[in-house]
């Protein structure tokens, strides 16, 4: 039957992605349907209880910054408050917090219900219905088909998701839920290649049954900051996780029984991530390592599901039994839900466009999992980027895309529809060529006017953001311009706060780029130097203390989007380009990158073969010109 | 797009008399201004100027001629300049290592040629044609870069390569796992690694100038006893090389050596001056001396024995002295002409013999063509000197970004400025190593250090 109400936006799967891109597609006005197969798992967590981590908090910022919900969601809800790398430079300091499951879906259910503009509904999608090349509707398992104009398909593990454990396997979604059977066959139909990948996760253990007398409690930090700049009042827990470590008579457990593990075995082909690697693959390729760390989480602020950390398996439930309890203070543990490895049809994400769009369907756009990815975070990330693209393709403006020079959101997106991915792919620092400006801190200067362009946030936010980034410009310049000399007093003054004297005429930014200098010390030496919040005060200090290296992150990023700025024609024929290896010719037709940029960081394609292309591109340009 | 400047020998990688370095790309008159000797010149478009170019230290090493095109009346239609100094593969080499150190870098194949494309510089029907250009250049180009990786080196690269990785996973991976207990590398470890890094870097520096180095030239001596026509030998040697190109004064003390070149490749003659000076003299008793001496300082050894005779105690004296590096000693039977029979050829225990006749010529052919085949070996592609130009510049700027590194890492600086330098350091060494990407780093990552909680 035909359902009577039109959407604009319908989105399938209410997971990470999910919630961000149903819930913004319904802020920027429009009617947003989501249509999960449990209503009561919106916003779960499926494998650890944390929100945040090494790049990850970039991300939840980015979202936050672009209207989303997870950083708000998370500060409601979270047990425990951490930056992470705090001792290294501020490019990498991440924040992390421990979340409430229970807590976090159900704030994160109780937002989505009461979003204007948003319905949810519980079924499961069998079928994109497609005329034209464009999306028009979805159909659900009993036969109900919903119109609309654009659908984000954010469906994690659950197409033909298959969970093992030992020897043992069945159809899911998630370990105590159905899969998703037909919809990965409908868009296979629709011409899309499908992949598989695995992942796993580990046995949630019971409070009861563990001696954390014997173990090592890890508290968050003291005095934390929220993830969300939209937080006040903030004011969490700080409950502690532990400790616990294997040992060898562990290793010979998991050593002795690899015939129980469906990896090892031959079961499970496809490939999981390296990152987060099962306790047998760690026990298996470190054999030399004496011990390995695991991580004890509690899951809800009563602690009495336990999730441990470290300990991602698929052996059977004897094994990982007998396993755990040779851990000092888990001996008499029991185990509420064991590890578990699943694997899932993915989408092989180069078929996308950078707004998450499909290159063949148009209005077919798919965030998450689904893309290859892992981790609530980058789910999130292509949730929002996703939903607020659905919008703009309804009202007919130019999607949003972030660069890799703007956001870690952009570096994900441009990795994966340009690369692919061959494992589930999980965001590292280390891929953000422009760490160093990518940073959380800076997260609203980096994209508060993109935001703000697109009313993802409000007016006063907007405006407060850039008083804020005034502010900073001001301090920087003051403190380049404000000079010192080396006057006995002074130099005197240098010596009692510990660093060096001065010799010549010297301006504040160079006493602050000092290791030893903060802009506290130097306002001790000018009383009248003017009071700075917190975070102004940070961001001067990392402007002037970085300045040097910044400015040739700044070079490169020039040189950068000249490239991407050189765009490659959509109907541009790779046939013409003479002196083509086929391979190179091959992956440009199956990709075809948006810009040259694109095109020089796919892998296999020469400088060389860009040449050439800029030949041909010109060569065509000519051509119009002339023919005008 | 075009913004960065590039610069090749234009004229190729051919013994000639003049030799052209093109330059091209927008701010290409800073570099010219830094290393041409008349510093009041505008540059003028369509002028040529005379004048020197002046290495880092203000010497000369060449003269020269200096064309100036500015945008758009030049081949690419950038402001460009065109170099034209003396021919001879050491000259234009080190010009053009001096363009490249002042902040060039060496032309891609087919590069001058795309640029004019790009710059509206050709007709469009030449499109294909540098099309065929680019990939034809490119895979020569590939196969050239294959060759010197199947060379002496390759071990070492590959060393290299894996310690760069290695390094920059290990400084990755304390970023990005921060809880862990991760195979933690101690400051002395990553410092050797970086040392490593450095020495292997400057022995192929080392190899590459020294050995088989087109850029030195490799040291001749020759040696033998009073009269056996060591001077004569000399005029003929230098009589190969059509121009003389300098007459540096040696570092010891009245040892003078001639920079010559053979077939293109330059070669050091030392102690000519000795030789012109014993010539002289009745009595010669520097002969052993001088033998010592040779073996000590050079790549290659002429030996020089008299076919007209027959051998006396100074030769054996000499073969004897020479037999432990018979691998670098030609020798070389003067006076064919006068070829006696009393000469017992068989006594010479040195692989490679030449017999010559200083007189009538007969024989330099021979020794020049055995001369090129010691310095180049069995490397044919005259092109791999025009690489190492370009290498050289490379390696010298990675050694000084790992004493740089070593400095950073001794202070323990922030490790995201610690990678900036890495990265730094592999974009430097793509063109030597190969590309490494995020990717090879993540692999190297993943095998090494136990991650995941």
């Amino acid at each position: 039957m035909f359902y009577p109400k039109r959407y604009d936006v319908v989105v399938i799967g209410g997971g990470h992605a999910g919630c961000e891109a149903s819930l913004i597609a319904a802020r920027m006005g429009m009617k947003t349907l989501l249509i999960t197969i449990n209503l009561d798992s919106i916003g779960a967590m499926s494998c650890n209880p944390a929100i945040g981590g090494l790049a990850k908090g970039h991300l939840v910022k980015e979202v936050d910054m672009l209207g989303g919900e997870m950083a708000r969601n998370i500060d409601e809800t979270g047990l425990q408050f951490k930056i992470l790398n705090k001792s290294k430079g501020p490019a990498v300091w991440s924040s992390r917090a421990q979340a409430d499951m229970p807590a976090y879906r159900l704030r994160m259910k109780h937002i989505m219900e009461h979003q204007d503009n948003l319905d949810m509904k519980q079924a499961t999608v069998d079928e994109i219905l497609e005329e034209n090349g464009k999306v028009v509707g979805v159909k659900t398992n009993i036969g109900n088909e919903y119109l609309c104009s654009a659908v984000v398909v954010t469906t994690g593990t659950f197409m033909k998701g298959k969970v093992f454990i030992g020897l043992n396997e069945y159809s899911a979604g998630r370990a105590w839920e159905p899969p998703s059977i037909k919809l990965s066959d409908s868009l296979r139909s629709l011409g899309l290649r499908i992949g598989r990948l695995k992942t796993g996760t580990t046995p949630r253990l019971d409070a009861r049954t563990i001696n954390f007398n014997a173990l090592e409690p890890q508290f968050g930090d003291e005095n934390p900051a929220p993830f969300s700049f939209k937080t006040e009042n903030f004011n969490r827990p700080n409950i502690p996780c532990y400790l616990a470590y294997t040992n060898e008579k562990t290793h010979n457990i998991i050593l002795s029984n690899l015939d129980q593990s469906p990896l090892y075995s031959g079961m499970v082909s496809s490939l999981g991530p390296r990152y987060c690697p099962s306790i047998e693959d760690k026990v298996v390729r470190f054999y030399d390592k004496p011990r390995h760390q695991i991580f004890l989480e509690p899951q809800d602020e009563g602690s009495t599901e336990i999730y441990a950390d470290g300990l991602h398996t698929s052996l059977g439930y004897e094994v990982q039994l007998a396993f755990l309890r040779s851990i000092k203070g888990l001996e008499d543990v029991e185990i509420m839900r064991p590890g578990y490895a699943i694997d899932y049809d993915f989408v092989d994400p180069t078929q996308l466009k950078h707004s998450l769009e499909t290159k063949k369907i148009h209005g077919l756009f798919l965030a998450g999992q689904i893309n290859g990815t892992s981790g609530y975070e980058e789910a999130a990330a292509q949730g929002i980027i996703a939903g607020i693209n659905a919008a703009l393709y309804i009202q007919d403006r130019d999607p949003l895309i972030l660069r890799r020079d703007e956001a870690y959101t952009g570096v994900l997106i441009d990795d994966l529809v340009t690369k692919g991915t061959k494992e589930p792919y999980r965001m590292f620092t280390s891929r953000a060529e422009y760490r160093l400006l990518l940073r959380e801190d800076n997260t609203q200067l980096r994209l508060a006017k993109k935001a703000y362009d697109l009313s993802l946030i409000d007016k006063t936010d907007f405006e407060r953001i850039e008083e804020t980034e005034q502010k900073i410009e001001e301090s920087v310049y003051k403190l380049k311009n404000t000079f010192v000399f080396p006057t006995a007093a002074f130099n005197q003054k240098l010596k009692e706060l510990g660093t060096e004297i001065i010799k010549t005429k010297t301006d504040l930014a160079k006493l602050l780029r000092r290791v030893e200098i903060q802009y506290d010390t130097l306002k001790k030496l000018i009383p009248d130097l003017g009071e700075l919040n917190s975070f102004i005060k940070q961001e001067v200090e990392i402007q002037i203390k970085y300045e040097g290296y910044f400015k040739l992150q700044y070079q490169q990023i020039e040189k950068f989007r000249k490239y991407e700025s050189l765009i490659i024609p959509k109907n541009f024929d790779y046939n013409k380009v003479g002196g083509l290896s086929n391979e190179v010719r091959g992956k440009l037709m199956d990709i075809r990158p948006e810009s040259i940029g694109q095109a020089m960081r796919m892998p296999g394609v020469t400088p060389a073969a860009v040449s050439l292309l800029l030949i041909y591109m010109k060569r065509d340009e000519r051509k119009i010109k002339s023919s005008a | 797009m075009h913004d960065d400047i590039i610069a090749a020998i234009a004229t190729g990688y051919v013994e000639s008399a003049i030799a052209v370095i093109r330059v091209s790309g927008y701010g290409c008159y800073d570099i010219l201004k830094k290393i041409f000797s008349r510093k009041k010149i505008n540059f003028e478009d369509k002028r040529i100027y005379y004048g020197h170019i002046l290495d880092e230290n203000g010497s000369i090493v060449d003269e020269v001629l200096v064309s100036i095109f500015r945008s758009p009346h030049s081949y690419t239609g950038e402001d460009s300049f065109e170099i034209s100094c003396h021919g001879g593969l050491m000259v234009s080499n080190a010009v053009l290592q001096i363009v490249l150190n002042n902040g060039a870098r060496m032309a891609r194949p087919g590069e001058f040629t795309k640029r004019a494309f790009l710059n509206g510089k050709m007709d469009l029907s030449q499109a294909e044609a540098v099309a065929k250009v680019i990939s034809a250049k490119s895979s020569r180009a590939l196969h050239i870069a294959q060759l010197q990786l199947k060379g002496n080196f390759s071990n070492e690269i590959g060393e290299i390569r894996k310690d760069i990785l290695l390094l920059l996973a290990e400084n990755e991976v304390n970023i990005d796992y921060v809880d862990e207990e991760l195979s933690d590398f101690s400051k002395e470890k990553r410092l050797s690694m970086v040392n490593n890094i450095y020495e292997r870097l400057s022995s192929i520096l080392r190899a590459s100038q020294s050995g088989k180095s087109l850029f030195d030239g490799m040291k001749i001596s020759i040696v033998g006893k009073p009269n056996v026509g060591k001077s004569s030998l000399l005029n003929k040697i230098i009589g190969i090389d059509r121009s003389i190109v300098t007459d540096i004064p040696g570092t010891t003390r009245d040892v003078v050596s001639e920079q010559i070149t053979i077939k293109g490749i330059p070669f050091t003659l030392l102690d000519t001056a000795g030789i012109r000076k014993s010539s002289d003299d009745v009595i010669e008793n520097l002969g052993i001396e001088r033998t010592v001496d040779a073996i000590k300082k050079s790549d290659i050894i002429l030996a020089l024995f008299d076919l007209s005779s027959q051998l006396n105690e100074e030769d054996y004296d000499i073969i004897n002295r020479l037999q432990k590096n018979s691998n670098r000693v030609i020798a070389i039977l003067n006076k064919y002409d006068k070829k006696s029979g009393l000469f017992n050829k068989g006594i010479i225990p040195f692989k490679r013999q030449i017999q010559i006749s200083c007189k009538t010529g007969y024989g330099l052919e021979e020794l020049a063509n055995e001369l090129e085949e010691i310095a180049i070996g069995n490397i044919a592609d005259s092109d791999i000197v025009s690489m190492n130009a370009s290498q050289i510049t490379i390696l010298k700027q990675g050694m000084k970004l790992c004493k740089d590194l070593l400095n950073d890492i001794k202070g323990d600086i922030d490790p995201a400025l610690i990678s900036v330098e890495i990265t730094g350091l592999i974009d430097i060494l793509d063109e030597i190593i190969g590309k490494i990407t995020t990717e090879d780093m993540l692999d190297v990552m993943f095998r090494n250090f136990c991650v995941g909680k």
